[in-house]
């Protein structure tokens, strides 16, 4: 694999674990999260500091960032997601900028604006490969759980989620946690990746453009948010002459997708064996289709 | 014993009462209507009963057990199944999983577990699926199980919002305007389905309504409340004979 | 010391009052963050800028075109944005996203169009401050001061005082049952519209005057974010308390602590707030509408 492919595959991962936590919490839970960079920048960090600084081996710090990832969320969420959503955009986005205020701040911990160089990368992107898609698995399984299906309901309609019997702030505080976890996992991926961390790698441009992915793929599916990182990871290293334009697409394009067609890209379509069966008739057998309609 | 006593319960806000010492016994597997003009606070008194507002004042227990200040989803635990004046289902989800998502009880797999398969998910899964489609035939939206709710013509929605309320397995079911724009067949077969559901559920049924054959011809008892206040209570008969209800609510429905 | 910090204090918070109230009057009519806001107000405070160094126009016609120039950019926003969701009663979560992106979109494409510098206003008013005993009071201070308390009474007498404003009012307090009684939320929401970009514009303009002018400046809607939850999300007067107060704890905090976490102390307040007075000082209702 040369270094470009290679890249990019990390890349591709990372956002995806990332990805994966946002589609759970704010396409299948409903709760806007404006902040997930700040996640990211305190799974790296944990686990930056941790291998460089007190010379932990690289696996343990990577578990100890997702967990602080994890972890943090309880803090913000248990207040805010009782009350209405705007409540909890705003204090994630709060959340995110306090995160990078904070290590731009304690320099003599974190390098302040120079971040901390010279952290442990890893060998090969095949395993974090590996684990992206497992989660993508893992939470393919989740949303069609009947935990999944409360955390539609309260996406549908959380009062009617809570009138029948769902304990809503509780649901979506698991979502928020699991989200916090994928979040600092894949905060410190990057930050082995990468091999520094800098507080300008999180801000807000990160959190958008992982919203981004989470709503042009169809908040809906958890297949269109894995089609639409690899589209939206790939395309801007494809495509470098173009960058500046490109956030102006798509800012642009989720205008127009909230209004022409929410549901995104695939709407709830998933990737199953059944769903792939009804594709492969539809093209194969589309007289018969024809007849039966008229 | 009464299933569900209410007592002096109110509502202000502000300086608005809507709900102003209301007062109510439910005796099981009873029928029972509230009727009163709009904006006499008949929809406040089931927010107030399923625990969406905090009340001002008053008591509610159910089963001799006070539920003040229990969250919604403890008090459906409890056995309470409502449904709403507008109508209120999971529009982007299909019929079949508006009714799973109430039989949320019957799956005891931990949130844990709902990130793998296992066979006790699987099975547990089926058992919902099964009584799911079961409450669909029961209230004939079994073929369109796959469909999306809000692509549902108005009444079939009403007919769903239902079915998910029985799914919860209720002791007590609040329907709110459940024959709201209905014509007289529809309703027709809205009562005989109300019925239906009683015998089948030993359901106890608290029913706001407008339409007057409906309550008429369902109530066992009716509760007649105007600018919050209740002023009658009693059977059908004794409601329709009291002349402060015929002054203050069935006189505007003559003039009408 | 004191003094001087109140002073400054109440300079800044009257340029966020300008930002928050707008901000305040969109969400108690629609109920939905509009994140877009800042972009509305970058807009406002780039116009201004033209309008005075380049144009060279006098004062207060900048002030007054930047002011119409943002709120008919708002009322754009509304109409082909937010309208097309409110006809489809699409959920919160989907004007918020809207916003979002339209706040993406303004931001990258005004880094491209206007480049990304900062742009400093013409010298407009001395630099020599007025002395009353040991207070020193800018005279640019002194112009915003009063511009925000003017355009804020302006706004009031509006909202409070016209038939027009008893609409918005009736709109904020039931948005359907304001429709039954003849009510057109198209032209009501329009002119909320207009009103929350017109002042934004004009916060622009006096922030742009008082520091810089840049396209990411829009992310000062955080500060109006967090003095509407102060003061009670919805709640205009609770909108401009709550400027106020985030302009006196951050000047006290640059002032006595250090300038680089004046910030964090404004996310402490406001995360002090929800926790033990969700509904903010003003604010009433928290929870969803029956």
């Amino acid at each position: 694999m040369t270094i470009y492919i290679q890249g990019i595959v990390y890349l591709f991962s990372i956002n995806l674990i990332s990805v994966m936590g946002l589609s759970l919490l704010t396409g299948f839970t409903g709760s806007f999260c404006f902040g997930q960079a700040g996640f990211m920048a305190v799974g790296a960090y944990t686990s930056g500091m941790l291998t460089k600084l007190v010379g932990w081996p690289l696996w343990l710090g990577i578990i100890c960032g997702a967990l602080a990832g994890a972890l943090i969320s309880i803090p913000i969420g248990l207040p805010t997601l009782k009350l209405k959503g705007d409540y909890f955009a705003i204090a994630t986005l709060g959340f995110a900028e306090a995160v990078r205020l904070i290590l731009e701040n304690l320099q003599q911990y974190t390098g302040g604006a120079r971040g901390i160089p010279g952290i442990e990368t890893m060998d090969s992107p095949l395993p974090v490969l590996i684990l992206a898609l497992l989660i993508y698995i893992l939470i393919r399984f989740y949303v069609s759980s009947t935990h999944g299906r409360s955390c539609i309901a309260i996406r549908e309609d959380e009062m009617a989620a809570n009138c029948i019997g769902i304990n809503s702030p509780r649901m979506k505080t698991i979502s928020f946690f699991v989200n916090g976890l994928l979040a600092g996992l894949a905060g410190a991926l990057l930050a082995h990746y990468v091999g520094f961390i800098q507080p300008s790698m999180f801000g807000m441009a990160k959190s958008t453009e992982l919203i981004i992915m989470v709503i042009f793929g169809g908040m809906h599916s958890v297949t269109g948010a894995l089609f639409s990182t690899i589209i939206l990871t790939s395309l801007p290293e494809l495509l470098r002459a173009a960058s500046i334009w490109r956030l102006v697409a798509y800012g642009l394009l989720v205008v127009i997708i909230m209004v022409v067609r929410p549901e995104g890209l695939l709407g709830s379509w998933e990737l199953s064996p059944n769903n792939l069966k009804a594709i492969w008739n539809n093209l194969f057998n589309r007289k018969q289709s024809a007849r039966e309609g008229n | 014993m009464y299933i569900l006593e209410i007592d002096n319960l109110s509502k202000y806000f502000g300086g608005v009462k809507a709900v102003d010492d209301f007062n109510m016994k439910l005796e099981e597997g009873s029928i029972t209507s509230i009727i009163g003009p709009n904006g006499a606070g008949k929809t406040t008194i089931f927010n107030l009963i399923t625990g969406i507002y905090p009340p001002t004042k008053g008591s509610i227990t159910l089963h001799g057990n006070s539920i003040l200040g229990l969250p919604t989803y403890k008090i459906v635990d409890l056995g309470l199944a409502r449904t709403f004046q507008n109508i209120r289902l999971f529009p982007n989800s299909t019929v079949l999983d508006n009714v799973r998502a109430a039989c949320h009880d019957m799956a005891n797999y931990t949130v844990l577990e709902g990130f793998f398969p296992s066979k006790r998910r699987y099975e547990q899964e089926k058992r919902i699926k099964e009584r799911s489609m079961a409450l669909l035939q029961t209230v004939g939206l079994a073929d369109r199980a796959e469909e999306i709710a809000s692509k549902l013509p108005y009444g079939y929605q009403r007919r769903l919002e239902i079915a998910r309320a029985l799914a919860l397995n209720p002791k007590i079911l609040l329907l709110d305007e459940p024959a709201a724009g209905m014509n007289p067949e529809e309703s027709q077969n809205l009562m005989d389905f109300i019925r239906k559901m009683r015998e089948k559920f030993a359901l106890t049924t608290l029913l706001i309504e407008h339409h007057m054959e409906v309550v008429m011809s369902l109530s066992d008892y009716i509760t007649v409340v105007d600018f919050g206040k209740t002023i009658a209570t009693g059977t059908p008969k004794e409601v329709q004979n009291n002349p402060e209800v015929i002054k203050a609510y069935l006189g505007y429905g003559d003039k009408k | 010391m004191i003094l001087q910090q109140i002073v400054n204090g109440l300079s800044i918070g009257s340029v966020y009052a300008m930002i928050a109230v707008g901000y305040s009057l969109v969400y108690s009519v629609l109920n939905f963050s509009n994140f877009a806001h800042g972009e509305i107000l970058m807009i406002g405070s780039f116009m201004g800028f033209f309008l005075l160094s380049v144009l060279k126009v006098p004062f207060p016609i900048a002030l007054a075109l930047s002011m119409v120039g943002a709120g008919i950019v708002a009322m754009a926003i509304e109409r082909f944005g937010y309208r097309p969701l409110r006809l489809r009663k699409a959920p919160t979560l989907y004007f918020m996203i809207a916003a979002m992106g339209f706040s993406v979109f303004l931001q990258n494409l005004a880094i491209i169009v206007f480049t990304p510098n900062f742009r400093t206003y013409p010298q407009l008013f001395p630099l020599t401050p007025i002395t009353l005993g040991q207070v020193a009071i800018g005279r640019l201070d002194l112009v915003i001061f009063f511009i925000s308390l003017i355009s804020l009474s302006v706004l009031s007498l509006f909202i409070y005082r016209t038939k027009m404003g008893t609409a918005i009012r009736a709109t904020a307090y039931n948005y359907r049952v304001a429709s039954l009684m003849g009510i057109n939320p198209d032209i009501v929401i329009g002119i909320v519209f207009f009103l929350a970009g017109g002042t934004a514009g004009l916060g622009g303009m006096l922030f742009g005057m008082k520091y810089t002018t840049y396209p990411w400046m829009g992310a000062l809607t955080i500060k109006a974010f967090i003095a509407a939850v102060v003061g009670g999300l919805g709640s205009l007067p609770g909108a401009v308390l709550g400027s106020f107060i985030l302009g006196m704890v951050e000047t006290f905090a640059s002032g006595y602590v250090s300038s680089s976490f004046r910030d964090l102390f404004s996310y402490a307040i406001m995360i002090i707030i929800i926790i033990f007075l969700p509904s903010g000082l003003l604010g009433k209702n928290t929870s969803e509408k029956a």
